[in-house]
């Protein structure tokens, strides 16, 4: 077990039910610092379903999560504070610039002050823009920067090109690569896109 | 120590920051508050005045109604507190990145200031409309402040509460009365001192021990309720 | 034990009928035989009482605890148990009511309290049917329950000085700490305690065995998880 490497991720028979339907039955996998775990799986496999219960936001039913950094292990309320996320179904404050609402998160993140602009230039983004004048492209790429905002040890991403044009998606693998120097990332729905260092493979159908 | 206290005062301030922003971008919860207040009171006025309540028994009923109207002007704008932040999926966000006890404080905070800003607008409004007079000022002073910060604090934790169930803001008045009875019949208590012109000392010390209570019960049930 | 106890319970409650009609006599001050109901209405307000407790206390074990869903569902059970005791109080009372004081309601203190419990207790029901997700549902359930168990001391303070007077007969232990009662009475009056709580828990007791059963009847695949 790669415990002193810089992060690392373990998951074991993890359960999830919505009601009567079990989405999630007995999953395990584990991915650490310069790798990719890819998700795969047909609609309604589970996907979405297995990120938010890695990212906390939902507990499994059954089933341990065990997350370390540099052999530190972290509890579920501190591994929910640390790691980096972006779904679809993660939004932003509409009242609120694109700039206004990093500057808050960083606030919450206690991250650098000049950290949200910084992202903001590398995805290019116009930080004045109104949350909800923002096209789906310009949400998209202010979730990558929401993800990174705290310079995360693992990323979990859902769709994480949905809706992004070409330079959008360079922008973002860039982003990724770089991470990938002493992060990891789980990626589940990557499109038709080529993923660097996928590592580990998670399919699952049955 | 004292470091992570100033840290975690100033993320307790950008969510009280946060919310005002966007509050004040919309102008959704004082509209609605406010509005709701003034209506109500102009009804109460009109058919009150009409039976002549006011002048017979002041002192019994209109506390009451002062606090019903406040009662339920805030059940009309609290819950956005958190339901705002389920309906549009901002919750993840602040799920993943804020301290759940300075994101309470926080919210805690901007209903506490919404709450003083309508009895800042809705009392001296009753006190007129409704010909009532005030023997001891600082008796009601305490009232509005120590049972503005209970209706606050009750709400926000039930606000937590409901925001994550279907038909949320329904929901709200039947969980958030049970809760709130108690400060309730206090704050009347107490406003009933302020009109008769005695002191109130038992029902005060209870009404800031209740405030304490839920304060207290908030800060330790939120993070269960807020967090799966 | 689970074979013998229905027996001694339905020997012990027997018991408390034939005392209230045979051992016991009649009260001094009541109308006629009406001072016998309070046999049952005494300690059906004590089961609600039991079970309004013993919710928040499984409710605190689940939320605080492992988040063991069995515990949940022994919170639901006796919301559930404490209800039908609830009501069955309140009818029980009002029914006496109307024989002493001439009506079935006037807003005693007590008649006050049960029915902030009532409200209470169909608050949390709602509650639960609004949210679809089922570790959702226990964790908000139990923050309710919990919150409600904060609140409630209050009541007991406030209330008895809001009325200022209760038609309710003097408590067993008077103010100056001696007992009035009939020793009697008091004994029907603890048997018939006693054996409501017992009478309490064992309906708790089948309410959760079903639970437990219908519960891994559905996913019978997570045995595992129902016997942690």
């Amino acid at each position: 077990m790669a415990l002193q490497s810089p992060v690392s991720l373990s998951f074991q028979g993890l359960y999830r039910n919505f009601g009567r339907l079990a989405v999630l039955r007995d999953i395990s996998g584990s991915v650490s610092a310069g790798e990719i775990l890819l998700v795969t799986g047909a609609n309604g496999s589970g996907k979405s379903t297995l990120l938010k219960c890695l990212a906390g936001l939902l507990a499994p039913d059954l089933g341990s999560i065990k997350y370390w950094e540099v052999g530190q292990e972290f509890t579920t309320a501190e591994r929910r504070l640390r790691l980096g996320y972006a779904a679809p179904d993660l939004s932003f404050y509409d009242e609120l610039t694109a700039e206004e609402n990093l500057d808050f998160f960083a606030r919450m993140r206690r991250c650098p002050t000049q950290r949200p602009r910084e992202l903001l230039d590398r995805v290019d983004l116009p930080g004045g823009r109104m949350g909800h004048a923002l096209s789906s492209g310009m949400r998209q790429r202010l979730r990558w920067c929401w993800a990174l905002l705290h310079r995360p040890r693992l990323l979990l991403l859902d769709e994480p090109f949905q809706n992004l044009d070409e330079p959008g998606c360079r922008a973002a693998t860039q982003l990724l690569e770089e991470h990938l120097a002493n992060g990891a990332a789980v990626v589940a729905n990557p499109g038709a896109l080529d993923l660097p260092y996928v590592t580990r493979h998670l399919n699952l159908d049955n | 120590m004292s470091q992570d206290i100033s840290i975690w005062t100033t993320e307790a301030l950008a969510v009280f920051a946060k919310e005002w922003r966007c509050e004040l971008r919309t102008g959704y919860a004082l509209n609605t508050l406010g509005l709701f207040a003034i209506t109500t009171l102009v009804v109460m006025s009109i058919s009150l005045g009409h039976l002549g309540i006011a002048s017979t028994e002041p002192t019994t009923v209109l506390p009451v109604l002062l606090w019903i109207l406040l009662l339920f002007a805030v059940s009309a704008g609290l819950p956005r507190a958190f339901v705002f932040e389920e309906e549009s999926q901002t919750a993840i966000a602040l799920r993943l990145s804020a301290r759940p006890s300075s994101l309470f404080c926080g919210k805690l905070a901007y209903s506490f200031s919404v709450v003083l800003a309508l009895e800042i607008i809705v009392t001296p409004l009753f006190l007129t409309l409704m010909h009532l007079k005030i023997e001891t000022m600082p008796v009601l002073l305490f009232a509005l402040v120590a049972g503005g910060y209970g209706l606050a604090a009750g709400g926000t934790l039930v606000a937590a509460i409901i925001a994550q169930a279907r038909s949320s803001t329904t929901l709200f008045s039947v969980l958030a009365l049970p809760v709130l009875l108690p400060l309730l019949v206090l704050a009347i208590e107490i406003t009933r001192s302020a009109v008769a012109g005695d002191p109130a000392p038992i029902a005060s010390r209870q009404l800031l021990l209740y405030d304490g209570s839920v304060t207290i019960a908030g800060l330790l049930l939120f993070p269960a309720v807020w967090n799966p | 034990m689970k074979k013998t106890l229905p027996w001694i319970l339905f020997l012990w409650i027997a018991l408390v009928i034939w005392g209230a009609f045979k051992y016991a006599p009649l009260a001094e001050g009541f109308i006629g035989d009406s001072s016998r109901i309070l046999f049952f209405h005494v300690p059906m307000a004590w089961g609600a009482f039991v079970g309004f407790i013993a919710a928040g206390i499984w409710s605190a074990r689940y939320l605080f605890g492992n988040r063991d869903p069995r515990h949940d569902r022994a919170a639901l059970a006796s919301i559930e148990v404490g209800l039908i005791f609830c009501i069955l109080a309140t009818v029980s009372g009002a029914i006496w009511a109307k024989v002493m004081w001439g009506t079935y309601w006037n807003w005693d203190p007590r008649q006050v309290w049960i029915t902030v419990a009532i409200l209470f207790y169909g608050a949390y029901l709602a509650l639960r049917s609004a949210v679809q997700d089922r570790q959702t549902r226990r964790r908000l359930a139990a923050a309710y329950a919990i919150l409600g168990l904060v609140v409630a001391p209050f009541l007991f303070f406030i209330l008895p000085r809001m009325t200022g007077f209760t038609l309710h007969p003097e408590p067993v232990v008077n103010q100056q700490g001696k007992m009035e009662m009939n020793p009697q009475i008091l004994h029907v009056l603890l048997l018939g305690s006693s054996g409501f709580t017992v009478l309490f828990f064992w309906i708790h007791n089948l309410r959760c065995r079903l639970e437990d059963l219908a519960e891994s009847a559905m996913f019978p695949s997570q045995g595992a998880h129902n016997d942690r």
